[in-house]
């Protein structure tokens, strides 16, 4: 005992680690009425952990090279000791993860956490979002099968709807005419090198502003927990008389990461090929497209939007205004209500807006 | 039961579960990492005599590591280790001295794996070897 | 080796097929000329397209010349022998005239008891299959109103049953595969398994003596039993895999519940 107490001293005097534990653990005041939708951010933080780890051990046996790629991948599914399952796990996570992204952001949208002074955890919230896409998409390449082949093809042909250079755009994000070889390389190189360190950079900073700001409380009709924040000089939202992260909000945060755990296993184990299709277990063949080939469930919204207008660069137009439309909303909508039912002209866009995505996403599901 | 009682028992349920997770997720990642067994790494090793040169050596793989036939003065062959015991670099072979240097440090060996000179600690692993019908069995 | 001499016949076949498809593809769409006047004409003259219409031979895109001859390319001089036309083929020379395509086939059936009776009442080709409606092979062409038509239908029953057993694993085993593979399980080796076993078990068909028959199907059962074992074995990890992620689930509820019941005591 004496030895671990020395040790732990010898650490302490020269890093002061509970001073740290004080300041960040115990002594981060939550506010009191904090609810679960909070803790989908660790959640998150679990998922994305996880698809670094399953990914990281999935590199040790995949080749990425377009002979050999849909072969590696089926040796991990079939031959490699519970290959089968890190593959699952980082294929089933990563839809998993966008789709509890949604959920994060819905959960913002309607507690009006988004509003100022916190505009910058909003942007760098949405840019994680887009990344997290762009990271699947890049993905869904790699097993070089039919699905990911056609899937990529149509995918990387919208970007041809850009005047002037949408052509060359096109061949430059695939390294050629057409989906080829030189496209895994450079989808791979993304997947694997760029997005992964500009997501953790930018996880980074989406808690860094969420630090300094300190957390926004949960609005009721009442209290509107607007922040003490009045513009100009600095101010940090501190919520005297609530309750420490650690180990209060830190159980909550371990309750909801163990649902999603036992949510995945169960996809994983119950329904592995939910987010697949027979394409995807063809070896990728550029000569046959099959039949309905469609994007991942989360691209279906943006796919349909780019068919029902009679121009692909109108079709581009729509989505780039929607996005970027989003990704300002905080320096659009500046009331101070934060309170849904209180704000009945959000509400009404908030809803019609998640009802149009869905019903984009079931039509392009089913055209 | 007193909140403490309480708590304690929960933290041992939630350690008990957490030793469990962390065994159920390490054994699924070890068996994933560990080395796989090559399909007939055990078997023996057969090379037509005619692939060996009168006054040299042959190289192939035995078991997974590196090994040589050569044929010696008297005619006979032999086969060794090809890892040198100093430090695991791959020996070659000086047909005109008729021994085997390894590159790394100088270490010299006979055909018989004796060490002529130099670091290496011990003589080369020699192989069992048979000749019949022009075909050379290691093994 | 038996097995590899057929399944090279069979090769040959898949070749042959192969590039006959490939000289008729452009051909359907020039437009028959064999098809087109025979298609239009009353009675027994354009009956043989309506009923070729219904036939695998049809479906395949093998035409009226392949057995008939002629040049389906011109319409003067389409049945001019010169061209190659042969009209109907006589008796006899049906076994080669399908033969030309069927080539393992044709070597079964001409050492079999019916190929040695051709000519001398026994039965050819198209007694059993059909001519111009011709369906794909299949267990159901042993029947007793085919086979009685030249001899009891005892013998030929107890062929059929010996067959039907192994006809049926073999359509069994085959869904099993394909379920397999579309699960991106590792299915090649034992859909050429059964790819062999197949052929093998295909050409007994024009066997019709019984002890061969029967002493074959059991040889091919055991290929069958082999794959069969595989396909167990897969399905086997599935379930057991089921087993373990249930209790991985059960642990991960259980350990949310304890940490919500830990979060519990803090929560006042």
């Amino acid at each position: 005992m004496t030895l671990i107490s020395k040790l732990y001293d010898w650490v302490e005097s020269r890093l002061g680690i509970s001073e740290v534990i004080q300041k960040e653990m115990t002594g981060y005041l939550l506010p009191r009425t904090i609810n679960k939708w909070y803790s989908l951010g660790s959640v998150l933080l679990f998922a994305f952990a996880l698809q670094v780890i399953s990914g990281i051990l999935l590199l040790i046996y995949y080749v990425p090279d377009a002979d050999k790629a849909f072969k590696s991948v089926s040796v991990i599914m079939n031959e490699i000791p519970f290959g089968w399952l890190i593959r699952l796990c980082h294929a089933v996570g990563s839809n998993l993860m966008v789709a509890t992204l949604f959920l994060h952001m819905f959960s913002v949208l309607f507690m009006g956490s988004y509003k100022k002074p916190r505009e910058l955890q909003w942007v760098s919230g949405f840019t994680l979002l887009n990344l997290v896409m762009g990271i699947s998409l890049t993905g869904y390449l790699l097993p070089w099968s039919q699905l990911s082949f056609w899937a990529t093809t149509v995918a990387t042909n919208s970007v041809g709807a850009v005047p002037v250079i949408g052509e060359y755009l096109v061949e430059f994000v695939r390294g050629g005419k057409l989906v080829g070889p030189p496209t895994l390389g450079r989808f791979f190189a993304v997947h694997v090198a760029i997005l992964p360190v500009v997501i953790a950079g930018l996880i980074g900073a989406h808690l860094f502003f969420l630090k300094r700001t300190g957390i926004s409380a949960p609005p009721t009709r009442n209290n509107q927990a607007a922040t003490t924040w009045q513009g100009g000089a600095y101010h940090y939202d501190k919520h005297e008389g609530g309750i420490p992260f650690f180990p209060n909000f830190f159980l909550h945060d371990m309750t909801s990461i163990s649902i999603y755990f036992a949510c995945l296993l169960g996809v994983v184990f119950f329904s592995p090929y939910l987010f697949f299709t027979p394409d995807s277990f063809v070896p990728a063949n550029a000569f046959q497209t099959p039949a309905h080939i469609k994007p991942e469930w989360y691209f279906l919204a943006n796919y349909q939007i780019l068919k029902i207008f009679p121009s692909e660069i109108i079709g581009l137009t729509v989505q780039g205004a929607g996005m970027t439309f989003i990704a300002l909303l905080p320096f659009v909508d500046r009331g101070d209500k934060r309170y849904p039912l209180q704000r009945p002209l959000f509400m009404v866009c908030a809803v019609g807006g998640i009802a149009l995505f869905i019903a984009l996403s079931i039509w392009g599901h089913l055209s | 039961m007193g909140q403490e009682g309480r708590r304690l028992f929960l933290m041992t349920c939630i350690g008990g579960v957490a030793v469990v997770t962390a065994g159920a997720v390490a054994y699924p990642v070890i068996s994933y990492l560990a080395p796989r067994k090559g399909k007939d790494n055990s078997a023996s090793v057969s090379i037509p005599e005619k692939d060996l040169p009168p006054d040299g050596a042959k190289f192939f793989q035995y078991h997974g590591k590196a090994a040589v036939i050569v044929r010696k003065k008297d005619g006979s062959v032999t086969a060794l280790s090809a890892v040198c015991t100093h430090l695991g670099c791959i020996v070659q072979w000086e047909a005109q001295k008729g021994q085997f240097i390894c590159p790394c440090h100088g270490g010299q060996f006979s055909t018989d794996g004796k060490v002529l000179g130099g670091p290496p600690p011990k003589p080369l692993e020699l192989l069992k070897v048979t000749v019949a019908n022009g075909v050379i069995t290691i093994g | 080796m038996k097995p590899a001499r057929i399944s090279g016949s069979m090769r040959t076949l898949f070749i042959l097929t192969f590039c006959l498809l490939l000289s008729v593809v452009p051909l359907a769409a020039q437009e028959n000329t064999c098809v087109q006047c025979h298609g239009s004409l009353p009675g027994r003259y354009g009956e043989p397209v309506l009923l070729w219409k219904t036939s695998v031979h049809a479906g395949n895109g093998v035409y009226c010349h392949e057995c008939h001859g002629g040049d389906p390319k011109d319409m003067t001089n389409a049945m001019n022998p010169s061209r190659g036309f042969k009209g109907v083929p006589k008796q006899t020379a049906i076994p080669e005239t399908c033969g030309r395509c069927h080539v393992g086939v044709l070597k079964d059936f001409m050492g079999s008891a019916h190929g040695k009776k051709l000519g001398n009442g026994g039965p050819t080709c198209v007694t059993c299959h059909g001519n111009h409606a011709i369906k794909k092979a299949s267990l159901d062409l042993i029947n007793e109103k085919t086979c009685t038509k030249c001899h009891p239908y005892e013998r030929a029953r107890l062929m059929k049953q010996a067959m039907q057993a192994t006809e049926g694993r073999i359509t069994s085993l085959d869904n099993r595969i394909q379920t397999l593979k579309l699960q991106g399980k590792a299915s090649e080796g034992m859909e050429q398994g059964l790819f062999n076993a197949r052929n093998r078990f295909h050409t007994l068909f024009h066997d019709v003596m019984v002890e061969k028959v029967r002493s074959e199907s059991t040889a091919i059962d055991k290929e069958l039993e082999t794959i069969g074992a595989q396909i167990d074995a897969i399905e086997q990890a599935e379930k057991k895999r089921k087993i373990a992620g249930s209790v991985a689930i059960a642990g991960a509820l259980l350990a949310a519940l304890f940490f919500r019941l830990l979060g519990k005591t803090y929560d006042n």
